[in-house]
């Protein structure tokens, strides 16, 4: 439920304050080899404070949010800023600024189901699964929703109110393969409530059916040879390689802290092909998976274009670090709970789509990958960065073959995007992601298929 | 925010609200947590940070079906609305013989460590080693660091009888950093730990003095020439990523449930070199922060997971335990302490022909049998017996069992992180990788 008139409290701020006033409401459905093994909902709500003063911050947070508790609650962030300021005081009090106003909600307009109906929506997948593959070792079904809603004041003006929803679906299988397990998941549905991701349980069976497929394939897979390899990567892989290979490297803070993007910015570091972009809630005429229109500083939030046509142009800030490199700020902070203080995030990062059709991607590479969906990935300071590939095929000749076994990918982002030679005229977004960094966090990333050089990890 | 809560009156209330809802069994907890922090970030000291959270949770069995709620409110209107619901969420499962609370048992009371943050100590800490990094090793950017003092207080009971509250201190101490030289930099690094209170210097917990120094030495790295299969020197700050591999694809309730675990029947038999041990210390003595009770309600007994290379327990909670028929994990499979070894690491190394320091992995989760893959970061190629030069762009891979099994050598040495005690382990048959 919002919080109204959050004004009133702005009397009691002492220094430049910011106050969130946050519910996060989860739900958990989980259902494992036909028993229910998961059956939770859970709401961590309060409010937070967070002051600054010479170049330090203050925070404090509490789970009670009525008058008095948000009073004690500014006071104490004031108290924390003003000792801190006092012994390691180091910079201007003076932040930029440009206030937000944005009141989304994003919640259904439909009827909310009941509990009962969403345990007998994933009741059904797994009996079409038990019924359709009776030969898996396990499978597993599970819902999960995320609703995430903040009011927030700022001393600077800003006050902001979002609901954002988030509903996934996730399915997994595994099989057995000569006596050892070989699985595969995926994760379907995104931004929004449950009842406008999904409808008729049966809307999924043609996804269960694909993802039987291709663990048949894996099942029967082989083992991806090491070394670097030319590569197509499927834009779901290309999401995550915007964010991992790319994104991380050019959070403003992670650049103070030492990432090797310090010395790269208006320089070539990819091919004219790549132009990537953290969007701040709207792509091509579309809504987001994780759109952020006022960011958790108060901040109107603008889309950051990391890089134009292969030359670094923008890094993702807030406000401290945007006061630090003189540039305006791009509206990238943001918390995940009333506890947390904001911190720089990416918000949905994307590779922009080119020209090229995948099948001519494919038909171009004579001895490669063609790798279709990742698990897990790490940044790094120096731009090298990993990620799981739990699906993918050997290309021979420009065609096709056998799928190969789980592995992982890795490369010098700065090195390898510039070894992008095709980028596809298609694109999609990935709208599951969490990512981690003190706090974890929902991130969107997208982009298009790309073809590149890539070191792969695999048995020798 | 008043700190005078009668949490074990509350779990209590909770218990009587959920058999009043209509709940056959039920369990409730009860934690509430202050937490003071002081964060560097880029070199500086620039966030103090306090907190308080409290959190109640509500399990309703109506005959063996099971709903949950968790929620951060405590007041009677509270209880009682998140009673009906976990009560109603309960109807609309299924029925599962499996779900159960844990047995009577009389109320237990446990605590450790301080109350209070030592505030002038914590910042006088921080400030020391924020001077000590810049002074020993200038070229090192400290991208995050992170001292906090947590204090919490928890309480558990459920409807046969048994009952806990728990109040535990510690401080916990994390640092990132990286080195800058010109245009070049190291892959981040990091370690830390907990403890009771801040007698040592922050740059003598765990490794991280050691990693620091390490760091200065990795901003140029060279892969290594093509594939082969060598010996890893698994470090203590990386073994526990391996180690929470065993965990997740051999002996934990997910992988034993769905029945894909590669060790399901081997309880009692061999599965790993008879070089290893691994056990699970909550209770110490090892293990300096540590916990009393389970989640589900048992009191924490110290157990071995794999002793001598035998598998000893699985790590399965209640649940995993009634729906597998295996037997319960005592411990509640926390708190790793890995036995030190008879070998001194220098004696390690010089057993090495071919192959990797490895001091930090970076991949992909592994499959459910026990493949992994990744990047050797922070590493160093040896080769003869002799450490010779930092690695970057070096893949590795490998089985987790085959991996274990083939440990031919644990370090006397141990690091003490606070929370788990790790040796150097090394081990052979792993692909390394160059470009």
């Amino acid at each position: 439920m919002r919080y109204t008139d959050i004004r009133r409290h702005a009397g009691l701020f002492g220094e430049y304050t910011e106050l969130r006033v946050q519910e996060n409401r989860s739900a958990r459905i989980s259902v494992l080899n036909g028993d229910i093994v998961g059956n939770a909902s859970g709401s961590q709500s309060g409010v937070s404070a967070r002051a600054f003063k010479d170049g330090v911050w203050g925070f404090a947070s509490s789970p009670e949010s009525d008058d008095t508790a948000i009073g004690a609650c500014i006071g104490r962030a004031t108290a924390n800023a003003r000792f801190l300021a006092s012994v390691e005081g180091h910079g201007s009090s003076v932040l930029p600024s440009r206030p937000g106003s944005s009141v989304r909600d994003l919640s259904t307009a439909k009827p909310r189901l009941s509990r009962k109906d969403l345990i007998d929506f994933v009741r059904d997948l797994d009996a079409y699964i038990n019924n359709r593959y009776p030969h898996l070792v396990s499978r597993s079904v599970s819902l999960s929703q995320l609703d995430m809603e903040k009011s927030a004041l700022t001393a600077d003006g800003s006050d902001a109110y979002s609901l954002i929803p988030r509903s996934l679906v996730a399915i997994s299988l595994t099989v057995d393969a000569k006596g050892e397990p070989i699985d595969l998941y995926d994760v379907f549905g995104g931004r929004g409530h449950f009842e406008d991701n999904f409808g008729e349980p049966s809307l999924l069976y043609p996804a269960i059916d694909a993802l039987a497929e291709r663990l048949s394939h894996k099942a029967g897979g082989v083992y991806a040879r090491p070394g670097t390899r030319d590569v197509i990567l499927d834009p779901d892989l290309a999401g995550i390689l915007a964010h991992e290979a790319i994104g991380h490297t050019v959070e403003a803070d992670l650049v103070l802290g030492g990432s090797v993007a310090a010395d790269y910015m208006n320089k070539t570091v990819a091919s004219p092909l790549i132009t990537l972009v953290d969007f701040a809630n709207t792509a091509m005429g579309a809504t987001c998976p994780v759109p952020v229109w006022t960011d958790d500083e108060g901040i109107e939030a603008r889309d950051a274009v990391l890089i134009d046509q292969g030359v670094l142009r923008s890094y993702m800030h807030n406000k401290e670090t945007a006061a630090r490199f003189g540039v305006e700020p791009t509206g990238n902070a943001r918390a995940f709970g009333f506890y947390d203080e904001p911190l720089v995030r990416m918000r949905n990062t994307a590779i922009l789509p080119g020209v090229s059709k995948l099948t001519d991607m494919i038909a171009s590479v004579d001895d490669g990958y063609y790798f279709l969906r990742s698990s897990n990935g790490q940044a790094d300071s120096t731009s090298e960065f990993m990620f799981g590939v739990v699906m993918g095929y050997e290309i021979k000749g420009g065609k096709l073959g056998s799928a190969v076994h789980d592995c992982t990918i890795s490369g010098v982002a700065f090195d390898m995007l510039k070894t992008v030679t095709m980028v596809s005229d298609d694109m999609s977004w990935t709208a599951a992601g969490m990512c981690g960094k003190k706090q974890s966090i929902p991130v969107g990333m997208g982009g298009p298929a790309v073809k590149c050089r890539i070191n792969v990890g695999g048995r020798a | 925010m008043s700190i005078d809560i009668d949490g074990m009156d509350i779990v209590r209330r909770t218990l009587v609200a959920l058999e009043a809802a209509g709940a056959d069994k039920a369990a409730a907890s009860f934690s509430r947590g202050e937490q003071s922090e002081l964060n560097v970030d880029a070199g500086r000291m620039s966030l103090y940070r306090t907190t308080v959270n409290v959190s109640l949770g509500l399990t309703a069995h109506v005959e063996t079906r099971k709903g949950s709620i968790s929620l951060n409110k405590y007041d009677d209107e509270s209880i009682r609305v998140a009673a009906i619901e976990a009560v109603s969420m309960a109807r609309s499962s299924e029925p599962d013989p499996a779900n159960d609370i844990s047995p009577a048992r009389p109320l237990e009371s446990f605590s450790a460590g301080p109350e209070l943050p030592d505030d002038a100590a914590m910042y006088s800490r921080l400030k020391e080693f924020v001077g000590y990094a810049a002074e020993r090793y200038p070229d090192t950017r400290l991208e995050q660091c992170i001292l906090d003092f947590g204090q919490g207080r928890s309480y558990y009971a459920n409807s046969n009888g048994a009952e806990f509250t728990e109040r535990s201190g510690s401080y916990s101490f994390s640092a990132m950093f990286t080195t800058k030289d010109g245009t070049k930099a190291s892959s981040f690094n990091y370690s830390g730990a907990s403890h009771r209170n801040l007698d040592t210097a922050l740059k003598d917990w765990a490794s991280v003095d050691a990693l620091m120094k390490q760091s200065t030495e990795q901003t140029s790295v060279g892969s290594i020439e093509g594939n082969f299969s060598g010996d890893v020197i698994i470090t203590p700050d990386c073994l526990g990523d391996f180690i929470s591999f065993i965990d997740g694809v051999y002996i934990s309730d997910y992988s034993l449930i769905t029945g894909t675990s590669p060790w399901k029947d081997k309880l009692g038999t061999p599965v790993t070199s008879p070089l290893f041990t691994l056990r699970s210390q909550p209770n110490g003595p090892g293990i300096e922060v540590g916990y009393s009770y389970t989640g589900d309600g048992f009191r924490a007994e110290n157990c071995p997971i794999i002793e001598a290379g035998i598998l000893r327990n699985f790590t399965l909670g209640l649940y995993g335990s009634n729906k597998t028929g295996k037997p319960r994990c005592p411990s509640g499979g926390g708190a790793p302490v890995v036995d030190a070894g008879d070998t001194p690491f220098q004696d390690m190394v010089k057993s090495v022909k071919r192959g990797l320091l490895l001091a930090r992995f970076s991949g992909g989760s592994p499959s459910d049998n026990g493949d992994f893959s990744g990047v050797a970061k922070n590493s160093y190629l040896i080769e003869n017996g002799t450490i010779v030069r930092p690695v970057g762009e070096t893949m590795i891979a490998g089985n987790i069992g085959k991996l274990f099994r083939e440990i031919r050598a644990v370090s006397r040495e141990r690091v003490d992180y606070g929370s788990a005690v790790f040796p150097w382990v090394l081990a052979g048959g792993v692909s390394i990788s160059g470009k």
